[in-house]
């Protein structure tokens, strides 16, 4: 499938999750999300899970201490300040149970988006800036290399006997990280001048004709924000 | 009529001395031109120059012409050359734009305008030529660094060039990567001028050698009369592997020892499988093996940067380890400081180490500022300073040139008594010079695990 197509159900499913009503629609969402952010290598994608769970989980617990809804106290607390009486009625724990799949799903379509998307199809598909559709390709890809590139400086470090454990120590690598990136940014932009970059007479690989699949999959993503407004 | 003319080249980086001096040279269709030289010679440059790189890019001060295919460099954009001058330069990593392989080798065919319905067919065919075809959809962020470099000439490659640049492209590669990627350049057919520091990977598919020394061109001539030449004056040039001054003493206490040591980045996928190793004080191990066998990965486990999966490491006394390319990884805005971190900020013992590198009077300056060679040898004073009881180098001749990994070969040996060394390379040169013995990985995916097929020399 087209990462337009892709995109457009990911797309799709988020207005979904925020316009639903039911907690058990969001719910099905996210598991359809996860279900699908599963597909990718298991040593990438843990940090998109782990970060999406603890943002939910996080959201679920604070919520009942901030909101106040409902008049049926399930754990009445002590009186702090700025909050007042702190409790957890039954109606906060089904708003935060919401709130935290609302969340998850987001989360989710935004893991799939970043793990299981051609970034280099999308982006050259969008057919419009040129230039900034590069520079988010390339933003893309110097994830990795600078968490390669970070990973590579800590061992060089080790290799030294120097421990790089802490916040502090760990933030004076951004330093030496960002100056090592704008060294390969250089590389980069000659390599890219080398190849050709910036001639008028550029073409580009032709997209291939719309599948009927592909047209399902946006037929799917407009139903889709239609029942998250409507029913879901 | 010459593919490419350089007459009288004089240039200068900003604010630097000249790079280039006083070049002249004429490159003809079909030639294999070797440009050989120390490291700052100007062989880059001078690459640079011919792919119009110099001067538009880096600007600076140009003196002389440059025509390629009769265009004049000083008023053709390097972009505009593209297509009829394609470069493949030394780390891949820092030539790469796409995330996928088959979008990275359409990058440049999109730019120079070549009809979009053949621009894939080219990609697919230029990534078959080099034997990469099955990396075509893969992402280029889990390719090894030989595939990367191979996914990096199918890219020029398939621009179809007629002057191919290659600026040391083997750095990386082991032994057969590096033949069989100079093979497949040459088998092109477009005339190739290639800079290497491993003269004897490139002398037998060259056609002509180039000597530049402190920017001059200082021998042009056929390959078979720059042999003789480099034989009487630069016989480090031409050196076949050979056995330097070994040691003579007795061996010393066993400082590390791996025992069935077993290593996998991810589960079921094992990097090292069962190995042995034991490195004793006085001795000089090579580590030698093809890419991806897992040379790195027992230097780390060796040092402890690793744990392993399987097997046991003993280690006495402080091990420190040299990793690949250290130039890039520098932490601090002054050599000193930089060589200091190692020893607690103690930083007369870092001026000391630096000093004994011959780096006295660089210790203020920034680690970036600092020259190719300089930097190494500011990455070796920052290991050396710790004075290890066992010292691991990966890979510590990728572009250097055989004077200085001479010096780096008198400088191992000469400390080698006091410590355990092990050294990981695939540079056949220097393995010979250092090592008194030499353990081979054979295969790092044999099920049978990491073969020890080294004799032990000494």
């Amino acid at each position: 499938m087209r990462p337009a197509a892709a995109l457009a159900l990911l797309a799709a499913s988020v207005a979904a999750a925020l316009l639903a009503r039911h907690t058990l629609s969001v719910a099905v969402l996210a598991l359809a999300l996860l279900a699908v952010c599963v597909r990718a290598p298991r040593e990438r994608r843990w940090p998109y899970l782990v970060g999406t769970g603890i943002s939910a989980l996080a959201l679920f617990v604070v919520t009942p201490f901030v909101e106040t809804l409902g008049s049926h106290p399930l754990w009445t607390g002590p009186i702090v300040p700025v909050l007042g009486q702190l409790d957890v009625t039954h109606e906060e724990l089904a708003s935060a149970s919401f709130q935290a799949c609302r969340l998850a799903a987001v989360g989710l379509a935004f893991a799939a988006y970043a793990l299981l998307l051609d970034h280099d199809r999308l982006l050259a598909g969008a057919g419009f800036a040129r230039r900034s559709v590069l520079a988010v390709a390339l933003a893309t890809r110097l994830v990795p290399t600078l968490e390669r590139d970070a990973g590579a400086l800590v061992d060089s470090l080790r290799g030294r006997g120097v421990e790089v454990e802490g916040l502090r120590r760990r933030a004076a690598l951004v330093s030496p990280l960002l100056a090592g990136s704008l060294e390969r940014g250089l590389n980069l932009a000659e390599a890219m001048e080398a190849r050709g970059y910036g001639r008028s007479d550029r073409t580009r690989v032709p997209s291939p004709p719309w599948t009927a699949a592909e047209g399902l999959a946006l037929a799917g993503a407009v139903v889709l924000v239609a029942l998250g407004a409507m029913w879901l | 009529m010459a593919l490419a003319r350089v007459e009288r080249l004089t240039f200068a980086y900003p604010g630097a001395e000249c790079a280039l001096r006083d070049v002249s040279l004429e490159i003809d269709a079909g030639e294999i031109v070797l440009v050989l030289g120390a490291s700052g010679s100007g062989k880059s440059t001078l690459l640079r120059a011919l792919a119009g790189l110099v001067p538009h890019f880096h600007g600076g001060r140009f003196e002389g012409r440059v025509e390629i295919d009769r265009r004049d460099t000083r008023t053709t954009r390097p972009s505009a050359l593209a297509g009829t001058v394609a470069t493949l330069f030394q780390d891949p990593e820092d030539q790469v734009v796409a995330t996928r392989v088959t979008r990275e080798v359409a990058f440049g065919l999109e730019n120079v305008g070549t009809p979009p319905r053949e621009i894939v067919p080219r990609a697919l065919h230029a990534l078959a030529t080099v034997g990469a075809a099955h990396l075509a959809d893969r992402p280029v962020e889990e390719l090894s660094g030989g595939e990367l470099q191979r996914v990096c000439l199918a890219s020029t490659l398939a621009l179809e060039p007629t002057l191919l640049l290659l600026d040391e492209p083997t750095s990386q590669l082991d032994p057969d990567g590096a033949e069989g990627l100079l093979e497949l350049a040459i088998s092109s057919g477009a005339a190739v001028v290639l800079s290497e520091q491993r003269p004897e990977r490139a002398l037998p598919v060259a056609t002509r050698v180039v000597f530049l020394e402190a920017g001059r061109v200082v021998l042009d001539a056929p390959v078979s009369r720059a042999r003789e030449w480099l034989s009487s004056h630069r016989p480090l040039w031409t050196a076949e592997p050979s056995r330097g001054t070994q040691r003579s003493g007795e061996l010393g206490s066993t400082v590390c020892r791996l025992d069935g040591v077993s290593f996998a980045y991810r589960p079921g996928q094992p990097v090292v499988e069962r190995f042995d190793l034991e490195l004793r004080r006085g001795e000089v191990v090579v580590l030698a093996g093809p890419n991806g066998s897992g040379k790195s990965t027992i230097a780390k486990l060796a040092t402890g940067l690793l744990d392993p999966t399987d097997g046991i490491v003993v280690r006495t006394g402080r091990a420190s380890l040299l990793l690949q390319d250290p130039g890039r990884y520098v932490v601090r805005d002054r050599a000193d400081e930089e060589v200091a971190l190692g020893v607690g900020g103690d930083l007369p013992r870092a001026r000391s180490a630096l000093g004994s590198l011959g780096l006295t009077g660089k210790e203020a300056r920034h680690p970036r500022d600092l020259s190719s060679g300089e930097r190494e040898r500011l990455a070796l004073a920052s290991v050396l300073v710790t004075e290890p009881d066992l010292l691991v180098l990966d890979e510590p001749t990728r572009g250097v040139d055989p004077e200085r990994k001479r010096e780096l070969a008198t400088r191992l040996r000469a400390q080698a008594p006091g410590r355990a060394t092990l050294v990981v390379t695939h540079d056949r040169v220097f393995a010979a010079s250092v090592a008194d013995r030499v353990v081979s990985l054979e295969s790092g995916s044999d099920p049978e695990g990491l073969t020890l097929v080294g004799a032990a020399h000494g």
